[in-house]
């Protein structure tokens, strides 16, 4: 029992290390930095191996060895006491790896200690700590470490304590605040709410998560320690019985090496703190790219995504303002089939319309809206359809044109509005930019005036102009988002999960907003949401994804009180509803397909509860069922 | 199911010192996050505390699990005194009462498997090494609806859906077999499709286990068939409490009457006319007088001003507190 135990942590750890390793193996400076720590470690290790003469052997020497060149019998020459430079070099690796490497350890202990008790018990602590902290590093290192290695013997083991003692500040730092960040998260409360003590938070949840970043602190540190070693050696405070590099570079340049010539005395230690140094750095950028979670780049990349529809499409119908024809778009990765994630779709929308947009996460539907103005990552890719808009097919568009489009003909009022807005400029700055970016012919001092105006129609007065977003509450930010999608006079505003984080009074106030504008400006409205009620609520016609495709299209009152499709019926029997306030709610068994595994059949059939063995196998077309309503599945070849 | 008082709170509240408003001021200021809850919580009892954000449910929350301590008032607990405990005794209270959070992708430690995330309560109270430790993390798994547990145990919180985590986060709630769960807006953040199902696990574990859940949430339209009872919480105090037919059928309170209008119904057919609130709920630094919902009210008379109307009882287990019903 206890062994399998044991074996599954092992495996754990195992299949942790091997996924840490797939991922670093795709960075190239992090396994270039790695191989040349190798080629150093090997070398120091295996010195009396490699070494073509023994260490320190002066026996041999003579005054006509003395600064001899390259040679056959040297191949990098003889140094001031007539020693063979390669063979010093080789050895000299060994003192500096290890001066570099315990006194990292020392300076990653004590700051990874500092910064931990500073930012997990706060407080006093903290304060003194970080006080402390602060001294030091206003305090020049080497200055100081120079002092003290010269009031105490210089020996090995002093500096190596002097340079750890005083190299863990930004260590202490670091920690601090990555410790911060962790304890401010959820599940550190969580352990807390179950009981845990503070010893088991500390080591089951805080230091986990320290870890990666301790690993890239420490690799730094060691090439920070082995540089101090080469400089406190090079103004003769090493150890004179360990040679090191920098004792290399003090002896070859205190004793004539530049007046003799003797440059392969200077340049081959000197090449050797560069290689190091330069490896560990490439080491730690390419550790801090796989272990640190915050470099992870956005996804939301501009890309031009490629397009390879056939002409002959339907121009677009009169009297709409977007239609968009077939739409599908694929997420293509290097060696895997592409995933579709979106897959003919079509709609259309008219002047001052309110379409709903429903689905469960993960269906397609901001891949759909991003796709309309191209926004979408690069590994997005339009594979085929028509997005007309005023009668011209964006997806066709030169990148210029298609920048004509975006915010003054469609604009997007994004979900997560404290993220989208700048926190260091003031919310009136941000809304005139938008202006002034997407209109550059726009009258200078006219724009105060614009900004104020486009304040007061979402409801916010004009005197908060000049405050920055950490002023406003979670509504008036909501409203701050719309007023910048409204800056250029859009005809379209696509509204994606605009009330999701929202209190249920903000969120009636919100739509109550978005309702108006659409009245008194003539908008068109792309709601994209997976709350039913709001859509009910607000919406004439509903488009209702599942898995990228089209499950059900139609007027909001036939989605709500016709629905032919199973996944929109299932969908409004798992919605609470107040009227009804005895009904048991239902809800759908399972999740939505992820894109990679999309089901062969009807996308739906593993949730469907009325699925047949024809689900399975076949994808259902959409059937058109008259009054522009559409569904797609196989139960609807009957009643057509 | 008893009807004896399991959970008691009498006059509770909780300040946090915000400092002084000005260099030169004298009084630091208080922020009055629960300004005086009183309620029971029957055994195997459902209750929700509705309210907007800043109307102090979750922070009332933190008090019942002892993560803040309260500034006045008392909390008992099968008639005892739970208000002050020392961490030992707190310890061994906290197996009774175990909390579900908002967010199940912030709550999971990313670096924990699920096996250790719903060990780990054994782990802290020191059950570890019992020999059904194994037994009652795969049961406490299968009662949350992760179902074979083997097929769990070993994945990563990331691997799972949002669903899935908020069932992982329940399991390890249940592990440690308590009495009350406090689940702190638990299906806010989950699609409209898996709220059910969370709710509905929720409401079967007090048939099946008799546990009882205070469910917080700002959503009074999720709280429907499931809750016993209902209490509308505004600025820190409970403004409106009663059964849940009570309270969603008859609202006496204005503020739960504009709360329940602003509900979406998923009927286009029955699109109502909606009380909107104008503004948000004040800064709890600054408690309006009087009322402390009257600058909001929309049918708010000139003493609403002045005077701070009580609970007014409207049946044996109806109240409000409204000067419209002082009469």
């Amino acid at each position: 029992m206890e062994s399998t135990i044991q074996s599954s942590e092992q495996n754990q750890l195992l299949a942790r290390f091997s996924g840490f390793w797939q991922s670093f193996k795709k960075n190239r400076s992090g396994l270039i930095g790695l191989g040349m720590l190798v080629v150093i470690l090997v070398m120091a290790i295996f010195a009396p191996l490699i070494a073509p003469y023994a260490s320190s052997s002066t026996s041999s020497a003579g005054l006509s060895d003395i600064y001899n060149p390259p040679s056959a019998a040297h191949w990098f020459g003889t140094d001031d006491a007539g020693q063979d430079v390669f063979s010093n070099f080789i050895f000299g690796a060994r003192v500096s790896l290890t001066v570099g490497f315990f006194a990292a350890f020392i300076s990653i202990i004590i700051g990874g200690i500092f910064g931990l008790v500073a930012g997990f018990f706060g407080g006093r602590w903290e304060n003194f700590i970080m006080r402390f902290t602060d001294i030091m590093l206003v305090i020049p290192d080497l200055p100081l470490m120079v002092v003290i290695v010269a009031l105490t013997k210089p020996s090995l083991l002093n500096i190596i304590f002097v340079i750890g003692l005083l190299g863990w500040t930004t260590t202490a730092r670091v920690v601090r605040s990555q410790t911060l960040a962790v304890k401010s998260r959820k599940f550190v409360l969580r352990a807390r709410a179950i009981g845990a003590g503070k010893g088991h938070i500390v080591s089951h949840h805080i230091l986990p998560l320290v870890m990666p970043i301790l690993v890239v602190q420490a690799v730094l540190v060691v090439s920070l320690a082995i540089l101090n070693e080469s400089a406190l050696s090079f103004i003769g405070l090493g150890d004179p019985t360990a040679l090191s590099w920098g004792q290399m570079l003090n002896y070859a340049f205190g004793r004539g090496a530049m007046s003799t010539g003797a440059w392969w005395a200077l340049v081959v230690p000197g090449f050797g703190i560069v290689w190091v140094v330069l490896g560990l750095t490439l080491l730690g950028q390419g550790l801090e790219k796989v272990l640190n979670p915050r470099l992870e780049t956005h996804h939301l990349m501009q890309g031009r995504p490629s397009v390879q529809s056939e002409a002959g499409w339907d121009v677009a119908k009169k009297g709409t303002l977007l239609e968009v024809q077939n739409l599908s778009i694929n997420y293509v990765n290097e060696g895997q089939p592409p995933a579709r994630a979106v897959e003919n779709v079509s709609f259309t929308l008219k002047e001052g319309e309110l379409i709903g947009l429903v689905g469960e996460s993960g269906c397609g539907k901001t891949t759909l809206m991003l796709s309309l103005l191209r926004l979408l990552p690069a590994a997005g890719q339009i594979v085929n359809g028509r997005v007309f808009f005023n009668g011209k097919d964006l997806v066709m568009l030169g990148d210029e044109e298609l920048n004509d489009i975006r915010w003054k003909g469609i604009s997007i009022v994004f979900q997560g509005a404290m993220n989208a807005l700048n926190p260091v400029r003031t919310v009136g700055d941000q809304i005139a930019e938008s202006i002034t970016q997407h209109l550059p012919g726009f009258p200078k001092e006219n724009i105060e005036a614009r900004v104020i105006e486009l304040l007061e129609l979402v409801g916010i007065a004009a005197d908060h102009k000049d405050h920055f977003a950490h002023q406003y509450s979670g509504g008036m930010r909501q409203r701050a988002m719309i007023a910048m999608a409204l800056a250029c006079n859009p005809q379209v505003i696509i509204a994606d999960e605009p009330t999701t984080a929202l209190d249920v009074m903000i969120q009636a106030q919100i739509l109550e907003l978005l309702d108006g504008l659409r009245k008194k400006l003539g908008l068109a409205i792309i709601f994209v949401t997976h709350d039913l009620g709001v859509v009910a609520e607000m919406c004439d016609k509903v488009l209702v994804m599942y898995g990228g495709v089209t499950a059900e299209y139609a007027d909001v009152d036939i989605i709500y009180n016709n629905p032919k499709h199973p996944y929109t019926q299932e969908l409004l029997k798992a919605f609470p509803d107040l009227t009804k306030p005895k009904k048991k709610l239902s809800s759908i068994p399972g999740y939505p397909p992820r894109l990679e595994a999309l089901p062969a059949g009807c996308r739906f059939a593993p949730r469907c509860p009325s699925v047949f063995s024809r689900c399975h196998t076949e994808q259902p077309i959409l059937h058109d069922l008259g009054n522009e309503h559409l569904a797609s599945c196989h139960l609807l070849e009957a009643s057509k | 199911m008893s009807t004896d008082n399991f959970l008691e709170l009498r006059g509770l509240k909780k300040y946090f010192d915000v400092g002084r408003p000005s260099l030169f001021s004298r009084k630091s200021r208080d922020l009055h996050a629960v300004d005086g809850v009183t309620f029971t919580l029957r055994r195997s009892e459902v209750i929700a505390l509705v309210g907007e954000s800043g109307c102090g449910k979750s922070t009332l929350a933190l008090l019942l699990m002892g993560l803040e301590d309260p500034t006045e008032g008392t909390v008992t607990y099968e008639g005892r005194d739970i208000t002050h405990l020392d961490d030992r005794q707190r310890k061994d209270l906290r197996r009774k009462i175990q909390m579900v959070f908002q967010d199940p992708y912030e709550s999971l430690n990313p670096t924990q498997t699920i096996e250790e995330i719903v060990t780990e309560p054994l782990v802290v109270h020191g059950f570890a090494n019992n020999a059904d430790r194994e037994q009652r993390v795969k049961k406490a798994m299968e009662d949350s609806g992760l179902k074979p547990a083997e097929v769990y145990l070993h994945r990563y919180p990331h691997e799972l859906s949002g669903g899935q985590r908020q069932r992982v986060v329940i399991a390890a709630a249940l592990v440690l077999e308590p009495e009350i769960i406090l689940a702190d807006e638990p299906v806010s953040m989950l699609d409209v499709s898996i709220r059910a199902e969370i709710i509905n696990l929720l409401a079967e574990l007090r048939i099946t286990r008799q546990i009882a859940v205070i469910f917080i949430t700002h959503d009074l339209g999720s709280v429907g068939f499931f809750a016993d009872r209902v209490a509308v919480m505004y600025l820190g105090r409970i403004v409106e409490i009663g059964t849940m037919l009570e309270v969603l059928e008859k609202p006496q309170h204005p503020y739960t009457k504009a709360l329940i209008s602003v509900i979406p119904v998923p009927n286009p057919r029955l699109r109502r006319e909606r009380i909107i609130l104008q503004g948000e709920t004040p800064n709890p630094i600054d408690i309006p007088t009087g009322c402390r919902f009257h600058p909001r009210c929309p049918v708010a008379l000139a003493t609403c001003k002045a005077s701070d109307p009580p609970l007014v009882t409207l049946s044996k287990t109806h109240q409000a507190s409204c000067l419209l019903l002082v009469q």
